[in-house]
């Protein structure tokens, strides 16, 4: 089973996110609460993919990215943004964000989004 | 709602949280009113907590709440990237405050189960013109200091972007292939524009030069382009269709596909002088390395607000748990004092019992202690309270907060918060004078509240003290006078007895109602809560000085220690706090007064007597006072002798409250509840202040 890192602030879309990869073919190998702890994290339990929120306290999700991006060049980083963040959303994609997905979101889009970020 | 999100624990979840960051998000803004002005840290924490209930209100799709949380993070935006100087700090913490209490009644309804439909769209406009006014104010700043603050975010006016797809290469030539990519992504993926980017930032190093259609993807417009009519890419490549299309089918939300090579450069070389036109006008394709500018987010990154490791769990679970807890004391009792045992030599049976033992009692104690919380945050909520009473009655005044982090079980923090707000306002309507009448009184301009919290044996007592004017004595006694609620003879009545009588239903000194103050059905709500969680309010007050309110309040209702009695084949507990001493009385030391009261003297004093067999019609053949035992218990200063069979022994009891049928068919007096002994029999808790009124009145 493909192992899912999630790093949301609030603890609410953590949850959520849980709750809609629930019978999913994936395993949460953790949740983080900011950028800092999703580093460290992503070193410790080498997940296959990462939803990663942008806005945190502590350490940005892009900080966060670059620092991933730059232990592990290969890492599957798909963040999670909302409406107004187009311009961090595209730092996201130049520092090697595999893809976004814009909040609101369904639970069918997320599941399509992993998918389709693990079979690349 | 969505089906995904009918399901309670989600919703309790955002209700939880979002309440949380409210919270937090009204203590920065009170706490930073203050300075009239918002430091940095406050300004992005504030912008993140409302990032944040957007983002979750979306996803629970309460869009009221959603777009307002958007408008005031649009605010503190600007207030963050641009950092405007003259900003009304009042009128700011007016609007934001507004906006949190419009949140606040809106997860409420949510709570409720109502719908949460109420219109912001009044303050909505207000944080809109809000956000104008600063961003006009900052357009005054030099265009350097606008490059500076300039920020990467897409909805921010002037824009200027770092990062740009690179246009033209020197040796365009030494590239044979062109190609025509027409992409369209699938409906709902949003951000199309951005995905348009994502595609063209993966061809990266592959392509050499290229346009697309729309030319500039940073516009937001351009994302309802490419969803209409898709993106269309023209190139130039040293790669083979084949790979190109396989770089570009690998796009994460592709739906459709159209890759063609051109043989005939022209209409990439059209497109070539179209594009330049374009880039004269608009300078808006500029370019640059695509690395640059990455640096950009590093305000983003740090931010020194603190994150708890803290996990949250519902109350309803926790009450499960020492519901479970308290079982098991029982059971435990059950099982080690089982009466099967009695008599047998069972010494690694002992050994066993201990252990189990001391892990339920140590459970138990972690437990509890899960239970308690600081009263921090029902404190701090009261700064709102006296910043909004200020505001409204003109007067000033400064909310000192001591001993916040004494800790309370959470089932009575939820009790006393209500009444606390109510005797606060009181406070500052009737106690605190206005600031010239102060200033003639030589006090202060200004008032000062303290509200303390401390730790008084097995209670916790809540200090409200005011520098006001105090209560005024011949006021109370006329009023009580006129409302008939005097019941001890005027001369004999004491000045502590007077203030005290403000706590009687139906009292308010206040001629004039005002809206905070309510209309005397406030100070008999006060008590009746606190009585609620087994506490107590007592006033003193000095005229022209001031007034101090105590309430005392358990540490917790759940498990109290107790000391078991027997009244013929009754058991009833008693809290052993509130038990002086027993002992076996001596005939002689009775004493029957005229009335048939009987009392008890001991050490030169004479007590009063309650026998419970008497009061709670039990059968018992102990009815000789030399028979059985006499527990001597105090409660606020006074003191009652209890005399039953016998003691049964001394216990950690789970205090379970009498079932409603009993409740609401009998009047039932002097008990605060019931538990479960060790043999599996019921107990009656004992209520000494109850027991005290029922010995007064019966």
């Amino acid at each position: 089973m493909k192992k899912l890192l999630i790093v949301d602030d609030a603890a609410f879309m953590r949850v959520s996110i849980r709750n809609m990869l629930q019978n999913q073919d994936v395993e949460i190998v953790g949740e983080a609460a900011n950028g800092l702890i999703a580093v460290s994290m992503y070193k410790e339990l080498r997940p296959d993919v990462v939803t990663m929120d942008i806005t945190m306290p502590e350490m940005s999700g892009i900080e966060a990215l670059k620092l991933i991006k730059a232990f592990d060049p290969q890492a599957k980083i798909i963040m999670v943004s909302s409406m107004g963040q187009e311009g961090m959303v595209k730092q996201a994609i130049i520092s090697g964000a595999k893809t976004f997905i814009v909040k609101p979101f369904k639970e069918e889009l997320l599941h399509k989004t992993i998918s389709k970020v693990l079979g690349v | 709602m969505t089906d995904q999100y009918h399901n309670e624990p989600m919703l309790e979840l955002f209700i939880f949280e979002s309440m949380q960051l409210i919270e937090q998000m009204e203590q920065l803004i009170i706490a930073n009113e203050k300075f009239e002005s918002y430091d940095s840290d406050a300004i992005n924490e504030i912008f993140r907590i409302m990032h944040t209930i957007k983002g979750s209100s979306a996803m629970m799709l309460f869009n009221n709440i959603s777009t307002l949380a958007h408008s005031m993070e649009d605010v503190f935006f600007v207030l963050r990237e641009d950092k405007p100087k003259n900003i009304d700090s009042s009128q700011l913490s007016d609007l934001v405050l507004e906006g949190i209490d419009f949140i606040k009644v809106e997860i409420a309804k949510i709570r409720n189960g109502d719908e949460a439909e109420g219109d912001a769209a009044a303050l909505i406009e207000s944080l809109r013109v809000f956000h104008a006014t600063i961003k006009a104010q900052n357009y005054t700043v030099s265009d350097q200091e606008m490059k500076d603050t300039a920020t990467s975010k897409g909805y921010s006016a002037h824009k200027k972007q770092q990062y740009y797809i690179s246009k033209v290469r020197t040796e365009p030539q030494s590239y044979s292939n062109s190609f025509q990519a027409s992409l369209f992504f699938e409906e709902d993926c949003g951000m199309e524009n951005l995905r348009a980017f994502g595609v063209v930032n993966d061809l990266g190093d592959l392509v050499k030069e290229y346009y697309h259609i729309p030319a500039d993807l940073d516009h937001e417009d351009s994302a309802e382009v490419i969803q209409e009519q898709g993106f269309t890419l023209f190139f130039k490549t040293d790669r083979s269709l084949e790979e190109i299309h396989r770089t570009l089918g690998q796009t994460i939300y592709l739906k459709d596909l159209q890759l063609t090579q051109v043989k005939n450069s022209e209409p990439f070389d059209d497109l070539h002088e179209e594009r330049k036109i374009l880039l004269n006008d608009s300078a808006k394709i500029s370019v640059s390395s695509s690395r640059e500018g990455i640096t950009n987010d590093q305000k983003e990154s740090y931010s020194s607000a603190s994150q708890q490791s803290i996990i949250s769990v519902s109350v309803a679970k926790l009450d499960q748990l020492m519901d479970l807890v308290g079982e098991m004391v029982i059971a435990e009792a059950m099982v080690t004092q089982n009466p099967d045992l009695k008599g047998l030599e069972l010494n690694n049976f002992e050994k066993a019992a201990r252990q189990l033992r001391k892990i339920t009692s140590e459970l138990q104690d972690t437990v509890m202690s899960v239970r308690m919380v600081p009263l921090t945050g029902t404190f701090q909520k009261m700064n709102r309270t006296v910043r909004d009473m200020c505001k409204k009655l003109n007067k000033d005044v400064r909310l000192e907060l001591i001993g916040q982090e004494t800790e309370v079980d959470k089932n009575i923090i939820e009790h006393i918060s209500d009444p606390l707000m109510h005797l606060i306002r009181n406070s500052i309507d009737h106690g605190i004078e206005m600031p010239s009448d102060r200033e003639m009184k030589g006090k202060p301009r200004w008032g000062t509240i303290t509200l303390e919290a401390k730790n008084a044996g097995g209670d916790v007592l809540i200090i409200i003290r005011d520098d006001g004017g105090g209560f005024n004595k011949a006021k109370i006694m006329s009023k009580a006078r006129e409302k008939g609620l005097l019941q001890v003879p005027e001369d004999e009545i004491t000045d502590n007895e007077i203030y005290n009588l403000v706590f009687l239903p139906g009292f308010s000194t206040n001629e004039t109602v005002t809206e905070y103050s309510g209309r005397g059905v406030g100070m008999d709500v006060v008590v009746k809560n606190i009585e609620a969680v087994g506490g107590a309010i007592t006033a003193d007050s000095v005229p022209g000085k001031g007034t101090t309110l105590t309430l005392k309040i358990p540490l917790t209702l759940a498990i109290i220690d107790g000391m078991n009695i027997k009244v013929g084949d009754s058991r009833y507990t008693i809290p052993t706090t509130a038990i002086k001493e027993s002992f076996r009385p001596k005939t002689a030391d009775i004493i029957v007064d005229p009335d048939d009261n009987e009392m008890i003297m001991v050490r030169g004093q004479c007590f009063p007597i309650l026998c419970l067999h008497e009061r709670y019609h039990v059968n018992t053949l102990v009815t000789n006072f030399a028979d059985g035992i006499i527990i001597m218990v105090e409660q606020d200063d006074q003191t009652l002798c209890i005399f039953a069979d016998e003691l049964i022994g001394q216990q950690q009891v789970v205090v379970k409250s009498l079932p409603a049928y009993i409740k609401h068919t009998k009047k039932v007096t002097g008990l605060a509840g019931c538990t479960l002994l060790g043999d599996g029999s019921i107990s009656l808790i004992l209520d000494i202040a109850g027991l005290f009124s029922v010995k007064k009145t019966g």
